[in-house]
C-alpha cells in the first residue's frame, strides 16, 4: 500500500508542482468566462455605423423610409426578445440573475447603424460617376472626421422590382447590405400583395404575429406545464456525460504520457523491481485520478461560485437534481469505472511505446471508437430511451458517458444495476489484462502493434 | 558457506528464441560474483528472472532464501543496464523515492542521500535536477538510488558501460564497498578487466549456455601458457621445444628477427621451453611467460568473443 501512495505522490506531484498545470487549471474558467462576454464585447466593440440612403428617381420614391421601418421593425423584434430572454432569466435564476443577465443583453441589442441625413452636395450631385466619386469621398479619410460616413446605400426602383447599391467603408463590412436586403425584400413582398389586391395592414399585421406555445408533460414537475426546471435534469445529465468524457480521457491520456516518458527515459525497468505491476499501475491511476480530482474540484469550486453569484436559483436548482436520487453517486461511479477502464488501458498502450508516433497503431482506433458515445449522448438528452442509446449503454466502454447522460431521465433500475456491474467487471478484467500488458511492455523492445500488445495481454509474449 | 543465489537448470525462452538454456550456478553470501558473456549472451534475461521481473520458463531460482525474487525486493538492489531517472527530480529527491519503494523512510532516504551523493563527489550537484548533470554523474546517482536502501544483494547489470575510467575505477570502489560491508553483489558484464580485478568468483555464459563457473584463477587455468619469444628463430626450432603444443608468427620479418607465440600444452612449465631453447643455441632474444587472462579463458572457453553481438537481433542484422 505505501508504494501505491507513494508512486501516486510522485505522479501528483510531477504534474502539480509543474506552472504550465496551474496555468491550464486556471485558463479552462477562463476562456469560459471569456467565451461568454466575448460575444458581448464585440458587440459593445463595434462602432455605430453612420448611414446615408439615397433614392435615385421618383420610382425609388419611399424605399428608403422602407429601409428605416424595416431597421425599426428587426430592432423591435430584438428588443422583445431580449424582454423574454430577461424573464426567463429572472424566472430561472431570481432577481440577481435576471439583472445580469439584462445587463448582458442591453450590451448586445444595442444599436449597430444609424440613418443620418444626406449631406447637400451629395443629395445636389447629379446621379451617375460624379455622385458615386463623392460619395467614395465622405467613405474615406478626405473629409473631417465628423462628416465621415460608413455606408451611403443609392435605392433604385427598376420594372420588376427595388435594387440597391451599397458603398461601404470597409469592403469586409455587410451589415449594412443585410439591412437593406431585407427591407428591400418586405418593400418587395409588400408592393406584389398590394399588387395582388392584399391590403397592406394585413401584410403588416401578419408579420408582426407571433405564436404563444406553451409546453406541457405529464412528468413535468406541475404535471402540466414544461418549466425550465423539469429541463434541467436532462441538461444537467448530458453536461456530466461530456465532462466525464473529457475527464476520463483527459486522464487517462496524462496517465498515457506519463508512462511513456518512463519508458523512453528507462525509469520502468528500475520501478519494476522495486514495485509489482499492479502496485505501479495502481500507484499512477490513483495519482492521475488525483490530479484530475484536483481538476475537477477547482473547476467545481470556481463554476458553482460563478453560478451562485450570477444565477442564484439555477445553482439551487442543479444542486438539488445531483442530490435527488443520489444522481451525483451515479456519476462518481460512472466516473470512477470510466477512468479505471481507460486509465489502465492508456497506461498499458504506454509501457510500449517511447513517442506518441508509437502510441498512434493503436490509439487512433480508441479514439474513433470514443467518438462514438460523444454522438450518441446527444440523442439521449431527447430520447434517453432510444432502442440505440439503451442498447450501447451495455456496451462498457461506453457505459459510463451514456448512462450519466440518461441517469437524470430515471432509467429501469434493472439497467443502471446491470450496466453499472457490467462496467466494474470489466474494469476489474481491464485491470488485470493490463497489468500484465503492463509487464510485458515495460520491459520489452517489441513495436507496438495489435498483435503485440494483445499477446501481452493474454502473457504470451 | 550460505548460497544467496541458487539457479538450477534454468531456461527462458521468447517465442522461438532460446535465451537461456538449462544455466545452474550458486552465488555465496558477501560474494562478488561476475556475469561475463558478450551481448546477447542471455546475462539480462537470466537477471530478470532472478529479479522476479520475467518469469523462467523451466528451472527453479532461489534468491536469500525465497523461491521468487518479488518476495524479497526490498532486500535487492538493481541497476538495469538502461539507466534512467526522472528528469525533472534532483538526485536527492531520486534517491529518497526509490530508497522509500524499497522501505526506507523518506528522511532517513534523504539523509543516506546526502551522505552517499557526498562520498561520490556529487554534494554540489545534489539539489539540480537530473537533467542537469552528466552522464557519469545520472549513472552514478543511479547507483546510489540502487543500493541506499543498504541491500543485501545487489544485481548490477553492465555497470561499467558509459563510464570513463576514473569513473570506472570509482565503481570499483564502491562494489568492493558493498561487499566488505556484508552484500553479495552480482554483476553482468562483457569487459573482462573488471571481473579480473573485483570477483571471487565468475560465471560464463555464452549463446544462453554455462561455459564455466569457478574462481578467475580457475577460470585462466583453463586455457594455456603462452611463451613469447623474440629472435632470428624458426617457427619448427620453436615447435621442437618441451611442452609447446602450438606456434604462431605475431611479428617481424619472416626471415631475420621474428616474434613467435607458442602455446603451451596443459601442465607444462615455461622453464624447461626456455632451457631446451639455450641449450639447443636458439638466437632468443626476448622470452616472456605469459599467463592466460580471463579475456583468453573466456575465448578458450566458449570459442566466442565477449566483445561480440551474439543476440538473433546482431545475427538477422548481419544477414
Amino acid at each position: 500500500m505505501n508504494r501505491i501512495l507513494l508512486i501516486a505522490q510522485r505522479e501528483f506531484m510531477a504534474y502539480a508542482r509543474t506552472v504550465g498545470f496551474w496555468l491550464s487549471l486556471l485558463a479552462f474558467p477562463m476562456f469560459a468566462v471569456l467565451g461568454g462576454a466575448l460575444p458581448i464585447l464585440m458587440q459593445t466593440s463595434q462602432p455605430v455605423r453612420q448611414v446615408v440612403l439615397i433614392e435615385e428617381g421618383p420610382a425609388a420614391s419611399g424605399l428608403a423610409a422602407a429601409v428605416r421601418d424595416s431597421f425599426a421593425r428587426d430592432r423591435e423584434r430584438r428588443l422583445e426578445n431580449r424582454r423574454e430572454a430577461q424573464e426567463a432569466a429572472e424566472k430561472a435564476a431570481g432577481s440577481a440573475g435576471g439583472t445580469a443577465a439584462s445587463e448582458a443583453l442591453n450590451r448586445i441589442s444595442g444599436p449597430t447603424m444609424q440613418f443620418v441625413d444626406v449631406p447637400s452636395d451629395l443629395a445636389t450631385t447629379p446621379s451617375g460617376e460624379p455622385r458615386e466619386a463623392l460619395a467614395r469621398r465622405y467613405l474615406g479619410d478626405e473629409v473631417p472626421e465628423a462628416q465621415q460616413l460608413d455606408a451611403v446605400v443609392f435605392l433604385t426602383r427598376g420594372e420588376e422590382a427595388p435594387s440597391a447599391r451599397v458603398w461601404t467603408r470597409r469592403a469586409t463590412d455587410d451589415a449594412v447590405e443585410d439591412v437593406v436586403r431585407a427591407a428591400l425584400r418586405d418593400a418587395h413582398r409588400r408592393d406584389v400583395f398590394q399588387t395582388a389586391g392584399i391590403d397592406p395592414t394585413v401584410v403588416s399585421e401578419m408579420e408582426k404575429f407571433r405564436p404563444e406555445i406553451t409546453a406541457l408533460s405529464p412528468q413535468s414537475a406541475s404535471g402540466g406545464e414544461v418549466s425550465f426546471r423539469d429541463r434541467l435534469p436532462g441538461i444537467v445529465g448530458l453536461a456530466s456525460g461530456f465532462l466525464l468524457w473529457s475527464l476520463v480521457i483527459t486522464g487517462a491520456s496524462i496517465l498515457l504520457n506519463s508512462v511513456m516518458e518512463e519508458k523512453s527515459n528507462k525509469i520502468l525497468e528500475v520501478l519494476l523491481s522495486s514495485a509489482s505491476s499492479t502496485e505501479m499501475m495502481t500507484g499512477k491511476v490513483l495519482g492521475v485520478a488525483m490530479l484530475t480530482g484536483t481538476v475537477m474540484l477547482v473547476w467545481g469550486g470556481i463554476g458553482a461560485f460563478g453560478l451562485l453569484t450570477t444565477f442564484p436559483q439555477t445553482a439551487v436548482d442543479i444542486g438539488s437534481v445531483l442530490l435527488d436520487g443520489g444522481l451525483i453517486f451515479y456519476f462518481l461511479a460512472y466516473a470512477v469505472g470510466g477512468y479505471l477502464m481507460y486509465a489502465v488501458l492508456f497506461a498499458a498502450i504506454g509501457a510500449f511505446c517511447e513517442t506518441p508516433r508509437d502510441a498512434q497503431t493503436l490509439m487512433g482506433p480508441i479514439m474513433m471508437i470514443l467518438v462514438v458515445p460523444i454522438l450518441v449522448m446527444q440523442m439521449a438528452l431527447q430520447t434517453p430511451d432510444a432502442a440505440i442509446v439503451r442498447i450501447l449503454s451495455w456496451v462498457p466502454f461506453f457505459t459510463p458517458f451514456l448512462m450519466s447522460a440518461r441517469a437524470p431521465s430515471e432509467p429501469p433500475m434493472f439497467e443502471i444495476i446491470g450496466t453499472m456491474v457490467g462496467m466494474f467487471a470489466f474494469a476489474l478484467l481491464m485491470i488485470w489484462l493490463a497489468g500484465r500488458a503492463f509487464r510485458a511492455g515495460a520491459l520489452s523492445d517489441v513495436k507496438l502493434s495489435w498483435k503485440s500488445f494483445a499477446s501481452a495481454m493474454l502473457g504470451r509474449s | 558457506m550460505t548460497a544467496a543465489l541458487t539457479l538450477e537448470s534454468v531456461s527462458k525462452r521468447y517465442g522461438d528464441f532460446q535465451a537461456v538454456r538449462d544455466l545452474s550456478f550458486q552465488v555465496e553470501k558477501g560474494q562478488i560474483c561476475g556475469f561475463l558473456g558478450p551481448n546477447g549472451a542471455g546475462k539480462t534475461s537470466t537477471l530478470r528472472m532472478i529479479l522476479g521481473l520475467q518469469p523462467a520458463t523451466t528451472g527453479r531460482i532461489e534468491i536469500l532464501g525465497a523461491d521468487d525474487g518479488r518476495k524479497v525486493r526490498d532486500r535487492i538492489g538493481f541497476l538495469p543496464e538502461e539507466r534512467g531517472l526522472y528528469k525533472k527530480m534532483t538526485p536527492i529527491d531520486a534517491i529518497a523515492f526509490f530508497g522509500a519503494l524499497k522501505g526506507l523512510p523518506q528522511a532517513e532516504g534523504r539523509k543516506r542521500a546526502r551522505d552517499l551523493l557526498e562520498q561520490q563527489g556529487l554534494g554540489a550537484a545534489r539539489n539540480k535536477k537530473m537533467k542537469e548533470l552528466s552522464k557519469g554523474m545520472a549513472q552514478k546517482v543511479q547507483l546510489i538510488a540502487s543500493v541506499v536502501h543498504r541491500p543485501e544483494f545487489v544485481i548490477l547489470d553492465e555497470p561499467f558501460s558509459g563510464l570513463d575510467p576514473v569513473n570506472q575505477q570509482g565503481l570499483e570502489a564502491m562494489i568492493r564497498g558493498l561487499a566488505a560491508d556484508g552484500a553479495t553483489v552480482l554483476f553482468s558484464t562483457h569487459v573482462m578487466q573488471h571481473a579480473e580485478r573485483l570477483c571471487d568468483k565468475v560465471v560464463l555464459l555464452a549463446r544462453g549456455r554455462k561455459a564455466f563457473e569457478g574462481t578467475v584463477t580457475e577460470a585462466r587455468a583453463t586455457s594455456p601458457r603462452l611463451l613469447e619469444l623474440e629472435g632470428e628463430i624458426s617457427t619448427a626450432a620453436v615447435a621442437a621445444l618441451p611442452g609447446v603444443s602450438a606456434v604462431e608468427h605475431t611479428g617481424g620479418d619472416e626471415v631475420g628477427v621474428r616474434i613467435l607465440k607458442a602455446t603451451l600444452a596443459p601442465g607444462a612449465g615455461g622453464q624447461e621451453a626456455l632451457k631446451a631453447a639455450f641449450l639447443g643455441g636458439l638466437d632468443v632474444r626476448r622470452f616472456e611467460l605469459r599467463e592466460p587472462s580471463l579475456h583468453d579463458a573466456f575465448i578458450g572457453l566458449t570459442g566466442d568473443h565477449p566483445d561480440q553481438d551474439t543476440s538473433t537481433k546482431a545475427l538477422e542484422a548481419a544477414q
